[in-house]
């Protein structure tokens, strides 16, 4: 139970007669990044702002920390970062008087020189008022605060959103490292490279229910890929689609497209036997590993 | 709540300068033209009969006696008007003062800092609260600097009493406004609902000394109990039962705070069906 860092049981929360969460079951340990998958509107943020007693549930039990967070929010609030969905913040303020407006919620003792050395390793310039920045420097704000106090706890609500792909990487690499020091991560989001890239385990939440929880291979076992592949002779019908695991979408004499769900091993193998001009593999959204697991219920 | 109360006061003070300042410079001239109304009161009297009586109750006045006693001048000129001009200010502020920031998503931020919901309440509260006590204080100030242009017979401390009665009343209408952001599901529609409440309160008061069916209505209404500038000649009791009202609604509003889930940035819309109200569902 002290490895526990999140638990949730039977989390139920409704707004009106519309059912936002359906009974979240979820358990996330101490020391591990775990990432919350979900299309939009599938209750991530409902979960993540349950957690932090924004919003209360309407059943169920949650513990963060080991705490109840409807019972003692601000002890929870005080060992966790957190980075919204939309970061938004007061337009007037420079990015260095909010950083400190913000870290002074938290009590006057905070390290400035680790807030300098975040927005350095995110490019971001302190002096501009906060209505002046960009999208993806409106983002690298709101990483820095939720980094800001090294909090025991990071949850963290889609982080790479608005972001080019470098700076995609260094947030990454940043929560990587508050990861190695000790810092148990939560984030959510939609893109399967990100998770896959820096999770160990994950949670996929559909229409407010837990419909999954598994190690990132584990998952990726369950995806579908597409394979387009030409040949430089023409290949008999057929002589594919024997193999465990592969549909053929489509074939004429010396190209076929085909959907192969798990290893990739048996169908390489098949491939080797002909020759192949050109192999085109395309990675599927996380609407298509969906549809795959749910197939398969 | 330290911490919030002085983010509160850094965001207003363009509201106490723009505010202050305003009614300072209207209420430092006002002072200096009163001795020009004694001297053109012949004509005066003369213009003011020819008004419409129910022209003269929106101002205050019930004949032209009043404007001639520093009281009626002070109240026809200044302080009949400042509930609704000043209650602008207190029902924007009161709607906004969460509502604002909740719907454009700071709120969910900075809830996310351990802050309780009681010391953001109240260290926003104790900011508003300030705030309008420096706009207040501000307009004070210029009057009493307008003392010394004119002949009225008038002290700064009997200054402050008009000003005493302005602050529970405006105060009142911010107190009611915060209390319906934290009830409806839109801080517009909040601030709509509390200006209405206030126009109409003036409306409704003002025309209540011409008819005597109204009479009855704005007993009440929050505007029978303000003093206006008659509160120079003596402050009674009326003004804490106006601020024991502003603070009752505030408590309200802190208690409906505490029990309520926090919008996120885009939430708040009105949904009408059935004459249910349906929240937007979030991500």
């Amino acid at each position: 139970m002290t490895d526990t860092i999140i638990l949730a049981q039977s989390l139920t929360k409704n707004y009106g007669s519309v059912q936002a969460l359906r009974g979240v079951d979820l358990e996330v340990r101490k020391g591990e990044i775990f990432g919350f998958l979900g299309p939009n509107g599938a209750g991530k943020t409902t979960t993540i702002r349950c957690m932090l007693d924004m919003i209360r549930p309407n059943g169920g039990t949650l513990r963060v920390l080991g705490l109840d967070p409807q019972k003692e929010p601000v002890a929870v609030q005080a060992r966790t970062g957190y980075l919204p969905g939309e970061f938004a913040f007061e337009g007037r303020l420079t990015v260095e008087g909010a950083l400190k407006y913000l870290a002074s919620l938290r009590g006057d003792n905070f390290d400035w020189g680790f807030v300098k050395k975040l927005a350095e390793r995110l490019d971001l310039d302190l002096k501009p008022q906060f209505k002046n920045l960009s999208k993806g420097n409106k983002q690298k704000v709101g990483v820095v605060q939720a980094l800001m106090h090294r909090p025991e706890l990071l949850l963290l609500d889609e982080p790479t959103a608005g972001l080019d792909p470098l700076v995609q990487q260094e947030v990454l690499k940043l929560v990587r490292e508050a990861n190695e020091n000790g810092t148990t991560v939560f984030f959510s989001s939609h893109i399967l490279s990100e998770v896959q890239e820096i999770a160990g385990r994950v949670g996929i939440i559909r229409r407010g229910v837990v419909v999954e929880t598994a190690g990132v291979q584990e998952l990726i076992q369950k995806s579908l890929r597409r394979l387009r592949v030409r040949f430089a002779a023409p290949v008999a019908d057929g002589a594919l689609g024997q193999i465990p695991g592969v549909s053929i979408l489509s074939q004429d004499e010396t190209s076929v497209s085909i959907q192969i769900e798990g290893e990739m091993d048996a169908l390489v193998k098949a491939l080797a036997k002909y020759p192949v001009q050109d192999l085109e593999s395309e990675r599927p959204s996380l609407e298509e590993i969906f549809m795959a697991y749910y197939e398969e219920e | 709540m330290l911490t919030e109360f002085r983010n509160t006061l850094r965001r207003s003070w363009g509201a106490i300068l723009g505010w202050g300042l305003s009614l300072g410079a209207l209420g430092f001239f006002m002072m200096g033209f009163y001795d020009t109304l004694e001297d053109q009161r012949a004509m005066l009297e003369q213009l003011i009969a020819q008004y419409p009586p129910e022209l003269m109750a929106f101002f205050g006045g019930n004949g032209t006696a009043n404007l001639f006693t520093p009281a009626g001048y002070l109240t026809m000129e200044f302080f009949s008007l400042m509930p609704v001009v000043l209650g602008i200010f207190g029902v924007m502020a009161g709607s906004g003062l969460l509502a604002g920031d909740e719907e454009n998503g700071l709120l969910d931020l900075v809830m996310a800092y351990p802050v309780s919901r009681s010391n953001l309440f109240f260290g926003r509260l104790l900011g508003f609260a300030v705030t309008l006590a420096a706009i207040l204080g501000l307009t004070w100030l210029a009057f009493v600097a307008g003392i010394g242009t004119t002949s009225m017979d008038v002290t700064a401390v009997e200054l402050v009493r008009p000003f005493v009665s302005l602050y529970a009343i405006v105060f009142l209408f911010g107190g009611l406004s915060l209390c319906l952001s934290m009830a409806l599901p839109s801080r517009g529609m909040a601030g709509m609902l509390g200006g209405v409440l206030m126009v109409a309160s003036y409306f409704i008061q003002s025309l209540s000394t011409l008819n005597e069916s109204l009479e009855k209505v704005a007993e009440y209404l929050p505007l029978r109990y303000y003093q206006s500038g008659y509160a120079i000649e003596g402050l009674n009791s009326d003004w804490a039962w106006l601020l024991g009202f502003g603070l009752l609604f505030t408590a309200l509003a802190w208690a409906l705070f505490l029990r309520r889930d926090i919008r996120v940035s885009g939430e708040g819309n009105w949904r009408f069906g059935f004459a249910k109200i349906v929240f937007k569902k979030p991500a």
